[in-house]
């Protein structure tokens, strides 16, 4: 019989807290973090419109596309890794983890190379104040999935030695709101850098 | 539908939206109705994260508020600064 099909993936509880509250208190801090950053963006786009209307066209689009199909496709992963710890399928989770783990080190990997092409091309800090606000919003976000990368490796050691169960892995879920976070970051800062001009 | 399969929809449609979305960055002329899209975009990708991947529905109602006031207020300011860029530029200009 499939367990997936039958068992509740989802806890039933209204009101509960996701992981712990510390990841929480965590991820209050991230959401403060960058809502300040993108006043910054917007702020800056209020002064210099032409900037901000030239500068998406000289980045890649391919490769905002490819973080953000790498980024959600890495978090879907953790989503079905804790759907499966949830079922008590510990070989499953760990599955789904390594995967989501392969998508997320692709980010700072195409990121190296995009970096690469926007120095060849003269897209440095002094290129603009679009540059500017692009480099440290992005560099902030990339230190972010680093942390996340980090802590996916301990979740994937954790659920290897067996540290999760199917009744008790706030640790797994604590991370999967982390890493969710980092996501809907990214897909913020896709339209605002790649897209919208 | 069960809650395997509406990850698995969700999935599709956050990679449906992100490539669609790319497109029109560099297919239409900008204005203001290619903003209200990408705002729009923008706040339906964030809300299926929050939704299937982050499970909100069933969290403490001030972890949802935060995190919808988040995910809402970005696309919201992304309609503003369009309407009121020069606006917001003058209220700003001690700043800069």
């Amino acid at each position: 019989m499939n367990l997936a099909a039958t068992l509740p993936l989802r806890p039933a509880t209204l009101g509960r807290i996701p992981g712990n509250k510390a990841i929480w208190v965590g991820i209050y801090c991230e959401v403060t973090e960058f809502a300040l950053m993108f006043l910054v963006y917007f702020i800056a786009r209020a002064h210099h419109p032409d900037s901000f209307t030239a500068g998406p066209s000289q980045l890649s689009l391919a490769a905002g596309t490819a973080y953000t199909v790498l980024l959600v496709t890495s978090g879907f992963c953790v989503a079905r890794g804790l759907a499966a710890m949830r079922v008590a399928n510990r070989q499953a989770c760990l599955r789904w983890l390594l995967a989501a783990f392969v998508f997320g080190a692709g980010y700072p990997m195409i990121k190296f190379f995009e970096v690469r092409w926007n120095l060849a091309h003269g897209l440095d800090g002094d290129a603009g104040v679009f540059f500017v606000t692009y480099y440290y919003l992005t560099f902030n976000h990339l230190v972010h999935v680093f942390w996340g990368l980090l802590g996916l490796l301990w979740v994937m050691v954790r659920t290897g030695a067996g540290s999760y169960t199917a009744a008790e892995h706030d640790g797994l879920e604590a991370f999967a709101c982390y890493w969710h976070t980092t996501d809907i970051i990214w897909l913020m800062i896709f339209p605002l850098f790649y897209v919208l001009r | 539908m069960n809650d395997i399969r509406k990850l698995d929809f969700a999935w599709v449609m956050l990679v449906l939206l992100s490539v669609s979305g790319a497109g029109l960055g560099g297919a239409i002329e900008p204005g203001f109705g290619v903003t209200l899209v990408v705002a729009a975009v923008m706040g339906i990708k964030v809300r299926i994260v929050c939704a299937y991947f982050m499970e909100l529905g069933t969290a403490s109602r001030r972890i949802r508020q935060l995190m919808y006031a988040f995910c809402y207020g970005m696309p919201l300011l992304v309609i503003l600064t369009s309407l009121f860029g020069p606006s917001l530029a003058r209220l700003t200009g001690a700043l800069v």
